[in-house]
């Protein structure tokens, strides 16, 4: 993964508060670019991820760090 | 469709027109968006999508994260929030200023009713609130203080900051009622100065039966209601998506104007006045003044019948009092300045926006010198 991967800390956030603040991020990124996304485990985990790849982006990754994941979202066209 | 209001307004503390781009963004959104942005599926997130969107702008206009902006139905609601949902047990203590809105002094009322000691501390003849006096009021059981950002009838801009530092160095909760000065005077939460802000969206051009809190992170706060726990469990209820949405989108347009226009009519106007109505008295000082505030006192006569005189030609302005239950009462503001009842009773509030033109203010002028009584202009 780039050095320079823009990331977007969503732990205590509620859903679909999550989902919504991950996709507005993506919205202002070039496609194919990278952004980290930390979310709690339990139902953020579950329903960030489908919800982002509703949108045609792609979690192209993930990672469980304490009660946290780290999800590696592609910007989709 | 109904005719739209005409005339020429100059009650924009009372409210204000809201701006059609606003308008036009809830109303889109609502024709595009039925979901409940708090469900979690498609439509959910889509609604969801645009209330963060909206969460997002108001947080930045205040400098906070928007995880400690708090959705209300406008300023009434978020004032009650903050002082009861921050208020101390029966024996503590809380400090407001004598000039606060009567949604910050009734609450203030009802805390006292619970057992909590209210100290209310005055101000001087331009309306400001000392920082000294608020420090003196301060005791070892002072759990809260809430001083307005700006005054709703002179506009005086009020040291809050100063008062948030020092209540923040005593240990201290400090809250400001900011709906009369959001978007037009700079007001950074970042600087740690305030734990709880209220704002609202129809004083900006923006829907009515809006508002939100800024809740600084950390800060414990009880919530009026009980429900779903919405808003991080400080607001339960449905949210008001279309309405929030019309809300950031006056927040932005809000922010990409600038107030200097309104202040240059503004002082125009006060120059026309002063010109044509020789006597008449500014109230609030001379300069740290909210940019489409003007509170006059006219020399003779009576504020209400020149109102209501203004209003048959077009011109709508408020007076300096407030009416409730029927019975009407010299204002607490214009009291506490200083005013007697009837000079209070011969004060016109005449409040601009960025809406307002120079046409309308030399009209509003010509009437009101012609009514009050003075040369023209």
């Amino acid at each position: 993964m780039p050095d320079d991967e823009e990331t977007l800390d969503l732990s205590g956030v509620p859903c679909p508060a999550n989902s919504a603040r991950a996709l507005i991020a993506l919205e202002g990124m070039p496609d194919g670019r990278v952004l980290l996304v930390v979310v709690d485990d339990g139902e953020p985990v579950r329903n960030v991820p489908p919800s982002l790849e509703e949108e045609g982006h792609a979690v192209v990754r993930r990672e469980k760090a304490g009660g946290r994941w780290r999800l590696w979202v592609r910007k989709g066209g | 469709m109904p005719l739209r209001d005409a005339g020429i307004y100059l009650d924009n503390a009372a409210t204000t027109r809201p701006d059609p781009a606003a308008l036009s963004a809830a109303r889109s959104f609502e024709d595009a968006h039925h979901g409940n942005p708090s469900s979690l599926h498609g439509p959910g997130v889509a609604a969801a999508r645009e209330v963060e969107r909206a969460r997002q702008a108001v947080a930045d206009a205040l400098g906070a994260a928007p995880d400690e902006i708090v959705f209300t139905s406008g300023g009434t609601e978020s004032n009650n929030l903050a002082l009861k949902g921050a208020a101390p047990p029966r024996g503590g203590h809380v400090v407001v200023s004598a000039i606060e809105h009567p949604s910050v002094l009734r609450t203030a009322d009802a805390l006292r009713r619970r057992g909590v000691k209210v100290t209310v501390v005055g101000v001087d003849s331009r309306g400001l609130v000392s920082p000294a006096a608020v420090a003196a009021a301060l005791t070892p059981r002072t759990a809260l203080v809430s001083v307005m950002h700006a005054n709703n009838e002179t506009g005086t801009i009020e040291p809050a900051a100063e008062i948030g530092r020092l209540c923040r160095a005593r240990g201290v909760l400090f809250h400001t009622d900011a709906c009369q000065s959001f978007t037009r005077e700079a007001l950074d939460a970042g600087s740690g100065a305030f734990d709880l802000i209220s704002v609202n969206a129809h004083k900006i051009h923006g829907p009515k039966g809006l508002g939100a809190l800024y809740v600084r992170r950390g800060t414990r706060l009880t919530p009026l209601l009980d429900g779903g726990g919405h808003e991080r469990g400080l607001r339960s209820g449905t949210l008001n998506a279309p309405g929030i949405v019309g809300f950031g989108a006056a927040v932005r347009l809000a922010r990409d104007s600038s107030p200097y226009e309104t202040q240059r009519l503004r002082d125009r106007l006060l120059v026309l006045l002063r010109r044509g109505i020789p006597g008449l008295r500014l109230n609030g000082p001379e300069g740290a003044r909210l940019c489409g505030h003007l509170s006059v006192t006219l020399p003779r006569g009576d504020a209400k019948e020149t109102a209501r005189a203004l209003s048959a030609r077009g011109v709508f302005v408020s007076t300096g009092s407030a009416c409730s239950a029927g019975k009407s009462e010299p204002s607490h503001v214009l009291l506490a300045l200083g005013l007697t009842p009837a000079q209070a009773g011969r004060t016109l509030r005449l409040t601009l926006s960025r809406m307002t033109t120079r046409a309308e203010v030399d009209a509003a002028a010509a009437a009101l010198v012609e009514l009050a009584g003075g040369v023209h202009a």
